[in-house]
């Protein structure tokens, strides 16, 4: 084929594919050629992930049996603690739902989570992802994904086992919040500064904000249920004349995830989330 | 034959790209596979195969990344017919030129994708122009390699080649 006719082709392509951008960010979501590449690359991720795992396991086999002893004994003395601390917080627990049930109060369902493997994490470049590998019971849409620590984000695109995972670090994604001491809610974003920070934004110039304070899901968007730790307050600025430039440290320590944990919880159906107040449902 | 060797190479990347990621916190950062093959592809000459090479190459970056899917599909392209045409008027012949061509196809990659970003998304990020020369450096280093290592094999393989023929030709 000559240049010429090689110019169109390439004309060609790139309007078809400048479309399909513009085609998929009208309608955010699944789209069928993103699972597919997902689906398959996502085994080949998954086999490289566990390359290291079989040479720590390796490494762990090697360990001496006093070191394990140890590390037993240290773990029973917290389980102790944890048991203990457990039971007070059943009695809270208990005394919160008579309270509750007095002024009829409907709690939201909490949900119930369920472990996962990361098969492939870049959290380190500017368009971050983080891929899972959730087996015979595959992801959902805007599920919420954590970690021990806290809020890691949501499934965006599901491809069969393989999911990929929107990070609370991205710039694009948004998550309602709440500071803890205060109630004071809010939007928390990613920074954008490639740092993986991330911010809390329309919070009041009024409102009381000190650094240390602990940030948590507010259970206002409709995506996440409240109280899932989000992060600690670093630095509070005067952002412009009416809100506060908030920055926060995460509580998850994005470079160490191996394992997070799906939510599998009933989020606010999306055509109540998208109907305006004076329609009904 | 081109064809099992391109899709053997893009397996290649495919691998080296997550091992990287897995052992290298800042790997996805500082090198970009992807583009190294999309380049070395393109060098070849045949801007038809190039531009359909960098399509496919970009797209499954662009399952491994979090931005809309088709950002590097699209960059992709571009550098990869660019590449090719450039590799049709130009010689290069030396490793240095290999280097400052996959550098610069680098940033003009980088380029592409920040600037269809800021059309695209409401509220787009920026990649640090530090973290992009390095990028850019890195990257030309690597195809340096490689074709100084794929030119080193195809004269040792090319000798030995010659040399089975001298030997049956005396018999």
């Amino acid at each position: 084929m000559d240049e010429r006719r090689t110019g169109w082709v390439l004309i060609i392509v790139l309007a078809g594919q400048l479309v399909y951008l513009a085609l998929q960010g009208a309608r955010a979501g699944n789209t069928l050629l993103e699972s597919l590449g997902l689906r398959l690359l996502g085994p080949a991720a998954r086999t490289v992930a566990n390359l290291p795992q079989d040479v720590a396991g390796l490494g762990e086999g090697m360990r001496t049996r006093s070191s394990l002893l140890d590390e037993n004994r240290r773990l029973r003395r917290e389980v102790e603690d944890l048991r203990l601390r457990l039971l007070q917080l059943n009695d809270v627990q208990g005394e919160a739902l008579r309270l509750g049930a007095a002024v009829r109060h409907a709690s939201p369902p909490l949900g119930r989570i369920r472990a996962v493997d990361v098969v492939y994490a870049d959290h380190a470049s500017w368009l971050r992802t983080l891929v899972i590998y959730a087996g015979d019971r595959p992801a959902v849409v805007n599920q919420p994904v954590l970690s021990a620590n806290g809020l890691v984000g949501r499934v965006v695109t599901v491809a069969g086992p393989y999911a990929k995972v929107q990070l609370i670090t991205d710039r694009a994604a948004s998550v309602g919040a709440m500071i803890l001491r205060t109630r004071r809610q809010g939007i928390v974003r990613g920074s954008g500064r490639g740092s993986g920070t991330i911010e809390l934004d329309f919070v009041p110039l009024q409102a009381d904000v000190r650094p240390g304070d602990a940030v948590q899901t507010a259970g206002i968007d409709g995506v996440y249920p409240r109280g899932i730790p989000i992060g600690t307050v670093t630095s509070v600025n005067q952002g412009g004349q009416l809100f506060h430039s908030i920055q926060l440290a995460p509580a998850v320590d994005f470079g160490s995830l191996d394992q997070v944990y799906l939510l599998d919880y009933e989020p606010v159906p999306q055509e109540l989330r998208e109907t305006a107040p004076h329609e009904r449902p | 034959m081109n064809a099992l060797k391109f899709f053997a190479a893009v397996a290649a990347a495919v691998l080296f790209h997550f091992l990287g990621v897995r052992l290298v916190p800042h790997f996805s950062e500082v090198i970009d596979v992807f583009l190294v093959v999309v380049a070395l592809h393109g060098l070849k000459g045949n801007s038809l195969s190039a531009l359909f090479a960098g399509m496919f190459i970009g797209l499954v970056h662009d399952s491994l990344s979090g931005g809309p899917f088709g950002l590097f599909g699209f960059a992709d392209t571009i550098i990869g017919y660019g590449a090719a045409r450039l590799a049709q008027r130009l010689v290069i012949q030396r490793a240095t030129g290999v280097l400052a061509l996959v550098s610069f196809a680098t940033v003009a990659q980088q380029a592409i994708v920040v600037g269809l970003a800021l059309l695209l998304l409401p509220t787009p990020e920026v990649p640090n122009p530090v973290w992009v020369a390095v990028r850019a450096g890195a990257c030309g280093l690597l195809a340096m390699s490689i074709h100084i290592a794929s030119a080193h094999w195809r004269r040792t393989s090319e000798a030995r080649r010659r040399g089975r023929m001298s030997r049956l030709r005396l018999s």
